[in-house]
Formats: structure tokens, sequence, C-alpha cells
């Protein structure tokens, strides 16, 4: 009844609102408050996080730790900043890398995707679950061999091979996505299109590819939280302190002595190395959801 | 008009490189690996020698826990690192596998080896050849806070002799100090007590670690009545419930909140707590054993080597000949408040200031490391042997039965 009460004044958005959150008020609260939990649960970690890295180093060890700060300081993200090569090297690198990984990623996922979803291939199941089983390897197994074979060709302590390491890592989910996204297109496009005379490569340059935006954007997004994110295959296949990139940074900035750790800078590390991954993320959101839909609903 | 100014620019930056390159044409750059934790006292080093010669060299840091499989893959691809500082309790392991580069010439030839450190002379000797040899040394001491000891009634200036002393002086400050504790260790960390346990433990006649499956382990005088110390300081609310889950992350953060009483830590505890905690005043003392006159440490930090298959491994022999000088030594760690890996040169005019650093720059001299081979899985790993037999001893209170399971469990690991 207070919907409809309040539905005098502006209908449309209080229809929207009983329908979106539940048709009662107390159904309402509650979708509310559980809301509000599981968003605490969410932000918590950012917050306490973010919290830690503007107290004093100091106070940042503390142990048991306090939750607000006593003193506002920016000394954390000063020792971030200038550590060994300097926070922008590391930074131009991971970027670099991670820009490599989206290019190469795509180059191949796109194809690869098409192919699976729009042509008659023997036995493409079969290809298909071969694409895909690299995922049920261990990446760490792999990167002795890739390390070792990378060394000969070359391709070590440089920004394209480890671009191609994780284009590795990444390529099995990137061409499942791809082949989604591909599916998802109405088939009768694909035949106006041949109808009217175009080739294969036309029809997936003017007819997919723009509505496969979605698929494409979500495969990017992966490629780079991936690579942005990737520890090991960084460190066994760069060499020097000026190729490393961003999280090996974040381990060595925060090593004591026998394991301790240094909080502050720590968090400070993890504020400045989610920036870039939220920041993408928020402009990039809205094909990111409506990627993992595509092929949901058949 | 744009474009003559243009090229003008570019011929006079080409001649400008032209007239530098005969300078520089025969320097080289050296890279150097350290642990991340280390790093901070190589790169004054290697600062020291880059202001005074043509040859560079490039520190790059690499993550602690990483360091064995980094310089492992490396080797395999030949694809290595001029110089390698790292944790010298992985020497055994590395000269044994074959990845660093024999020095047995040059360095017994060179008068200042023989001052090094002996803990760091022994773990780098295999077969008999030299590997390599001391470079940022650091040294487990025992760490207590003088102000709780003087809120307990004790006297400040007398830090426990024996590890009885040290189990009653923590009690006391338990007792007398409300808030406070006596002990702190950090109990899932295995390189945490490997540092600051044993060398009570060895101090006293124990010896550890097997270097085969038939070797003696945890055998002796010590083992017992240390792990016995702390179980009961443990059952009794000295040590605080904190420790039980500490994998090692608050080490130094514990007594840094003031409310410690006594702690094994390291000598580069001293310059850490000077700086950010100049209000607790501390003493540092030799890590105690069961009588008077059994003190002892554990001597860490890092030794420096070459790997096999390094590319400039002659201008490599003569900086780690060169971080032995008299010059480096002081210049370059003493200077900077890091203890020197020469015993002669512990009593230092840069130390006179501290007597702290005196204290612990001398536990080098007297302090040991275990030779042993597969330290990362009988002491350094989650599970490994070394830290299961002090959680059962300490947390689950079965000391006996700690102690044979470590003694079987290290023998199957040594056998390998």
């Amino acid at each position: 009844m207070t919907a409809i009460a309040e539905g005098t004044v502006r209908p449309v958005a209080a229809e929207h609102v009983s329908r979106a959150a539940g048709e009662s008020r107390p159904i309402r609260y509650l979708v509310g408050a559980v809301c509000v939990a599981v968003s605490t649960v969410m932000l918590a970690p950012i917050v306490l996080g973010f919290l830690a890295s503007i107290k004093p180093a100091a106070d940042a060890r503390q142990s048991p730790p306090t939750y607000l700060p006593h003193a506002l300081s920016l000394e954390n993200y000063f020792k971030v900043f200038e550590f060994q090569a300097g926070l922008w090297t590391y930074l131009s690198n991971s970027l670099l890398v991670a820009a490599l990984t989206i290019v190469i990623c795509l180059a191949l996922a796109v194809p690869a995707g098409y192919g699976l979803a729009r042509f008659k291939i023997p036995f493409k199941e079969v290809w298909f679950i071969i694409l895909l089983a690299p995922l049920m390897i261990p990446y760490q197994a792999l990167l002795t061999p890739l390390y070792l074979t990378f060394s000969k060709a070359g391709l070590a302590n440089s920004h394209l091979g480890l671009a191609m390491v994780h284009t590795i890592l990444q390529l099995p989910f990137s061409i499942y996505m791809m082949r989604n996204a591909f599916e998802s297109i109405p088939r009768e496009l694909e035949e106006a299109a041949k109808v009217d005379g175009s080739s294969s490569w036309q029809t997936l340059r003017s007819i997919f590819l723009p509505l496969a935006v979605p698929g494409i954007v979500t495969v990017g997004l992966f490629a780079f939280i991936a690579s942005w994110n990737e520890f090991l295959s960084a460190l066994i296949f760069m060499n020097k302190e000026t190729s490393f990139t961003v999280p090996i940074m974040l381990v060595s900035v925060r090593a004591g002595r026998l394991g301790s750790v240094d909080w502050g800078a720590l968090q400070a590390g993890v504020i400045i190395a989610i920036l870039p991954c939220v920041l993408i993320y928020l402009l990039l959101q809205k094909y990111y959801v409506a990627g993992f839909l595509n092929g949901a609903v058949k | 008009m744009r474009m003559p100014s243009l090229w003008q620019a570019a011929l006079a930056v080409a001649m400008s490189a032209v007239a530098v390159v005969p300078g520089t044409a025969f320097a080289e750059t050296l890279s150097i690996w350290a642990r991340a934790s280390s790093s901070n006292a190589a790169q004054h080093m290697i600062d020291l020698w880059n202001s005074s010669h043509d040859d560079k060299i490039e520190l790059t840091t690499i993550p602690d826990n990483q360091m064995v499989t980094k310089l492992a893959t490396s080797v395999q691809a030949g694809d290595v690192p001029d110089l390698i500082s790292f944790d010298l309790i992985f020497m055994p392991d590395f000269m044994k596998a074959g990845f660093l580069t024999d020095l047995t010439a040059t360095l017994s030839a060179d008068p200042n080896q023989a001052k090094v450190a002996k803990a760091f002379r022994d773990l780098a000797t295999y077969d008999g050849k030299l590997y390599g040899t001391g470079f940022t040394p650091d040294v487990s001491i025992l760490l207590y806070n003088k102000g709780l000891f003087k809120q307990a009634g004790l006297d400040p200036d007398k830090p426990p002799k024996t590890i009885g002393e040290l189990q009653q002086y923590a009690t006391q400050i338990k007792e007398k100090v409300p808030g406070a504790y006596g002990y702190y260790f950090s109990g899932s960390c295995g390189g945490c007590n490997i540092f600051t346990q044993a060398p009570m433990m060895w101090g006293s006649g124990a010896t550890l670690l097997p270097t085969s499956g038939d070797a003696p382990a945890m055998e002796g005088p010590g083992v017992k009545e240390v792990l016995t110390m702390l179980k009961d300081m443990w059952k009794a609310g000295v040590i605080p419930e904190s420790a039980e889950a500490d994998t090692g992350a608050n080490f130094q953060a514990t007594f840094e909140t003031g409310t410690i009483g006594m702690q094994g830590s390291g000598g580069f505890a001293i310059a850490s707590l000077k700086a950010n905690h100049p209000e607790i005043d501390f003493g540092i003392a030799p890590l105690p054993g069961i009588n008077e006159g059994q003190a002892s440490s554990f001597v860490g930090g890092d030794v420096i080597a070459i790997p096999t298959g390094a590319k400039h491994a002659d201008l490599a022999t003569q900086f780690i000949q060169w971080q032995l000088t008299d010059e480096a030594q002081l210049e370059g760690l003493a200077k900077n408040l890091i203890l020197p890996s020469r015993s002669d040169l512990a009593d230092n005019k840069y130390f006179q200031e501290e007597p702290r650093y005196i204290t612990t720059a001398q536990a080098v001299g007297i302090g040991q490391t275990p030779y042993a081979f597969h330290f990362n899985d009988m002491v350094n790993a989650d599970q490994s042997p070394w830290l299961t037999m002090i959680q059962t001893a300490v947390f689950d209170g079965d000391v006996d039965g700690a102690i044979q399971a470590a003694r079987d469990a290290m023998h199957a690991i040594a056998a390998e």
C-alpha cells in the first residue's frame, strides 16, 4: 500500500523499486540488510588495507593491530614508490606485459572461438576439449620446461616472452568464452550476410565482431587481470630488477628478516596494485556482465 | 626552419655519445641477485663499489622464498647472474648440486678469508673446496626489554645466563607487570626457531640436524631442556597466545609492542628498534645454554658466490675479494650499522657509540650454522620435522614423543 501511495508522486520509480527488492517493506529491509552485510564483508579488506597503508610504518606493524590510524603518514607509499628500481618501472613493465597479453590472447582466441562456433570441423568437440585440457595441468609444472625452451629461443627475460606465457595460461578460458560469445549470435544474421555475398572474414569483421564486443571485452579484462596479478612465471622468466613486474615488487617490498612482514608497505603496495584493475573494471563493467551472459540461455 | 635545429640536436647527441665511448669502452656491468631481506645491506656494499670502480654492479632483488627455485632454473637454462647473495644455510645443497663456481684458488690465497667468521668458512666448504664467503651476516641474540626488567624488580644490566634464569625472569615479569609477557617466539615458523631456540640447544651440547640417515639427530643435552622450558612457560601463560599461530609475520612486530620481556631475535632488530621505537629501552645478550658459559648463537645472513656459467666470473671474483677488505667491511657495512663478516672487525670505530652492536658482532665469531642438506625440508617447510617437534612439545605438551618423531622424520629426509 505504501508503495502505491508513494507511487502517486513518482509512479515509475516506486514500481521499479518494489519489483526489484521485494513486494513488502519487511522483505525490502531484509534484502537491504543482506546487501549491506555482503558489501561490508567484501569491502572490509580493502578499507582496512587502505587504513593500514596510511598509518606510519611503526603503527602498521603493531600487534595486535588497531583499526583506525592514530596518525596519518604517507611513508609506506614513499617506500613503495622508491623501492629498488622505482614504482614506475614495475608499473610500466606490468602494463606492457598485460597489453601484449591482451593483444596476443585476442588475436588467437577470437578466430579460434569463431571457427569452433560457426564452422563444420571434423572432430570439433575433440579439438575443443584438447584446447581446454591445459586448464587441468597446474601451470607451475609447466614453467621449468617452458623457461628452458624460451631461454633457447631468446625469449627469456623479454616482456614479449612473458606475455606469451601469460597468453598460454589464459588461452583455454579465452577460447571457451569466445566460442560462447559467437554461438549466442543468431544464425539468421550470418545467413543474411551470406546471401548478400559476404565472405567469412567479412562476416566476422562486420557482423560478428560488433556483436561479440561484450565477449571480447570480457576476455581482454580477464587477460589483463590474470597477467597483472601473475607472480611465479614473471619471477622465473625475468632476470633483471628493471624487467620485474608489480607482483614481484610487492613480495620483495614487504619482506623483513625470517619472514616478518612490513604490513604498512604491503598494504600500500596492494592499494596501488588494485587501482588499475578497479579502474578498468568500472570502465568496462557493462560489457563484462553482458559477456558472461553470452550463451547462458540458448 | 625547425628541421635543421632538430638535426643539429641529434648530431650533438651523437657526437657526445662518441666522445663518451672511449672512457667506458672496457667497463662492464655485473649483475648480482640478492634475496629481498638482505638486499638493503647488499645495496650499501654495491654503492660503495660503484662509486670507486669503472665496472658497475646492478642489483636484482629476489623474494626470499623463491631464491632456490630461481637459481635452480637459471643454472639449468645457463642464464645466470655474475654474483649471487643468498641465505648461507642453502650453501651445502647448492654446492652439492653443482650450481656454484669453485673459488678455492682465489680465496685460500687471500689473507682476509682466514678472518671471516668460521661459520661462513665451514658452510662454504664442500669436498675440501671453497665455493663462497661471508657477505652480509646476521646473528641471533637474546633481545630483552630493560623497562620491563626494572618494573619486575630485575636488574636490567643482568640478562639471563642460563635457560633456568631465562624461565625464572620471564615468569617474574609475567607475574609482576600487568599486561606484560615474559617471553615470545613465533610458534609456526621453522626458520625463526632454528635461528633463536636451536642455539640454546647446541650451546648446551646437543647435535640437532643429521647429515646422513644414521647420524645423530636431536641428541644430547639441551633438546629436551629447552623444549620443556618453552612448554612450561606456555602452560603458565608467560608466552602470549598469539605465539602459536605466528608464521613469522610478527616475529619483529610483537617485541615492538613493548609488552614482551625477552625474545630470541637477530642483530637486525637493533637498527629497526632504534629507528621505529626509540621509546623501548632494550638490551642485547647472547642466547644462554643449560649452564653458564654455554652461550651460543646461529650465524645467518648471506654468503656471496658465483653461479656456474657466470659471464663475468673474473670480475665477480674481484668483487668478492674486494668486499673482504678492511675498506669494504668498514665503510660498506659497519658504517651503515651492518655487521661485518670478518670477526676481527667486530670492535670497530663505527660501533663504539652503540655497544650493543659489538655484543652482536662478537656473537658472529662464537656462533654456528648447521651444515645440513635438505635444510628446507628438515627445518623451514611448513610441516617440517623441526617445526612439528616444537609445536607438539610446546603446545600439545608431549616433549619426548615430539623429539622421537622428529628424529625419525629427519633420518628419513637425510637418507634421501
